[in-house]
């Protein structure tokens, strides 16, 4: 399988964001363990706008699929794992 | 940021307006007629909302809004939730702004906030922050204090409008307050967005209402001002035409009569009817009526007039609304008179005619059309003919008003105005119009049957500050246009 790529768009240390982050490891290592190796961004909008400007986030937190392709999101804090791994067109193994 | 001295002008009057208070300064729309009906615009660091069904015109006046700041140098930013920002800068060029360039040259930023349809939503809790983040950063970067926001009840596509949306729109609209930037926002009537999350009662400073209304199968663009915090507002609706031009709103109530009394005076092209006025035509500046029945000349007095204007070198724009530009000239040029002289090309230019057909148009949009006409053209002379195709077929009495309001209109202007009034043959004579008061110079025309022949006659109903001639003189009309023979006076009344 081939690496997977996520960029996490917080927008501040919110607890939906700490929530978001926390669900996001949790899954990733439920469904892959160590299995797949996986790239995990953490990018905060409020030091750096530009960014939410060039990949047109609306709300957050909102999680990108960046590789492999298609490029998919997810918004909100992540709790519900099904539609996550659905969300981003992942298969568990 | 420099405003221009017009909008500051009219931000200093709507502060003087401010009953007692100081009135918050005022943003102009782009609009002149909306400056005037908001007392000089809207409120200068707040938020107003722009409500309206789709094809209203919201987006139209919010471009306005837009661009014509960014025409001023004032660096703006456009949030879209709907349209592409490809179909916005389309719309703006449709508009006649050239918004394509002024994007290039970076005062103006569009930011798409369309939702993006595939994206999934799981969890209960999503904050506007990023939304607020790109707002403000794209503000920050090009040192903008005007931000429209079209389309904002898409939002409820991409956030689920759920009860948090409700708490978040507040504080959007909190936070827009706080960066002291003038926000136009629009929202349609999609769902009823703007008022399940109480924008109209709670949270825009000013509310703007649009709507369309067909009477007698005749689309009418109607605005209100529902409300404006901190200053004034007019509470009627206003009738508003949307074209390639782009929005025109006429600056109806409150008309005021400014102008400047003239001693000059005009020739009316007829030497017999200027002797009846006491050697001299009406005074620039004048409202002149020929009222008559159908086949009395009226036409040929207004024409004689208008190319007398032209000879004397003003402007003349001839609005009729019956004949088309080749049928006046020929009607006129049978009986004598040459306009295309001055008609452009080949003339000197100085007679602007233009049909304005009565058939298509309902009557607001006519008036309205009659008022660009003369907004654009700036005239000395202005002719109707006939201006009772204006106000026949408004179906109540707001058709004279908006007449009457164009008459104040064109005389605040210093523009002479010639009027034909068409009188039904069962009318007796007796004007349907109801403008005399308004009107300076009134000739009554009409035919008289009973002895066998038609006789033309015609009196001077009133002139003011004019000596005029209480007699009915008859008339000719022939190849050498329109004659009068004061000394064949009729005495008897028909």
């Amino acid at each position: 399988m081939a690496d997977l790529v996520l960029r996490l768009y917080i927008a501040g240390r919110t607890a939906a964001a700490e929530r978001a982050i926390r669900n996001l490891e949790q899954i990733i290592q439920e469904a892959y363990g160590d299995e797949r190796p996986c790239q995990l961004e953490v990018i905060d909008i409020l030091e750096r706008p530009q960014l939410a400007e060039n990949e047109r986030i609306l709300a957050t937190p909102v999680v990108v699929k960046e590789l492999p392709p298609p490029v998919r999101r997810v918004v909100g804090d992540l709790s519900e794992r099904e539609k996550v791994l659905i969300g981003l067109d992942l298969q568990e193994s | 940021m420099v405003p221009s001295t017009e909008s500051s002008t009219v931000a200093r009057r709507a502060r003087q307006d401010g009953r007692g208070q100081t009135a918050n300064p005022a943003a102009t729309t782009g609009i002149a007629g909306l400056d005037f009906v908001l007392e000089g615009g809207l409120p200068a660091g707040q938020p107003t909302l722009l409500r309206g069904g789709p094809g209203t015109g919201k987006t139209a006046i919010a471009l306005t809004f837009f661009c014509s700041g960014l025409q001023r140098g004032e660096p703006s930013v456009l949030v879209t939730f709907d349209e592409s920002p490809e179909a916005l800068i389309r719309h703006a060029e449709a508009l006649g702004f050239p918004l394509r360039r002024l994007i290039d040259e970076g005062a103006g930023r569009l930011l798409d906030m369309r939702p993006d349809r595939s994206e999934l939503v799981t969890g209960q809790v999503v904050e506007l922050t990023a939304l607020l983040t790109r707002i403000g950063h794209a503000l920050d970067q090009l040192g903008a204090k005007r931000l429209v926001v079209d389309a904002i009840d898409g939002m409820d596509e991409s956030f689920g409008g759920g009860n948090s949306l409700r708490a978040e729109l507040t504080r959007v609209f909190d936070w827009m307050r706080e960066r002291d930037a003038t926000t136009l926002i629009t929202a349609g009537e999609h769902s009823d967005f703007a008022g399940r999350f109480g924008l109209e009662d709670y949270i825009a400073d000013c509310v703007i209402l649009l709507k369309q209304e067909v009477r007698d199968r005749r689309m009418t663009r109607l605005l209100r001002v529902l409300k404006r915090r901190g200053g004034g507002h007019g509470t009627n609706e206003f009738p508003f035409l949307l074209d390639e031009n782009g929005v025109f709103l006429a600056p109806v109530t409150g008309a005021r009569l400014e102008a400047r009394p003239s001693d000059d005076r005009h020739t009316t092209g007829i030497a017999g009817l200027d002797r009846m006025l006491g050697d001299g035509g009406p005074y620039r500046g004048s409202a002149v009526m020929f009222s008559g029945q159908s086949g009395t000349g009226k036409t040929s007095f207004a024409a004689a007039f208008a190319a007398a204007a032209c000879d004397a070198g003003d402007k003349v724009l001839y609005l009729s609304f019956e004949e088309s530009t080749a049928e006046l000239a020929r009607n006129q040029r049978s009986v004598g008179l040459d306009l295309e002289r001055h008609m452009a090309p080949g003339g000197s230019g100085r007679l602007i005619l233009e049909p304005l057909l009565a058939v298509e148009l309902g009557w607001e949009e006519h008036l309205l059309r009659v008022m660009q006409a003369a907004q654009a053209h700036r005239p000395a002379v202005l002719v109707l003919d006939p201006a009772s195709a204006l106000s026949d077929r408004a179906d109540d009495r707001l058709g004279k008003e908006m007449l009457l309001r164009l008459f104040y209109m064109l005389k605040r202007d210093g523009v002479t105005v010639v009027a034909t009034e068409l009188l039904p043959d069962h009318s007796e004579g007796v004007s349907r119009m109801d403008v005399s008061s308004i009107i300076d110079v009134w000739i009554k025309l009409r035919r008289d049957e009973e002895s066998g022949q038609l006789r033309r006659l015609l009196n001077v109903v009133k002139a003011r500050g004019l000596p005029t001639s209480d007699r009915v003189c008859e008339f000719r009309l022939g190849y050498d246009g329109v004659t009068i023979d004061a000394n064949r006076a009729e005495v008897a009344g028909g």
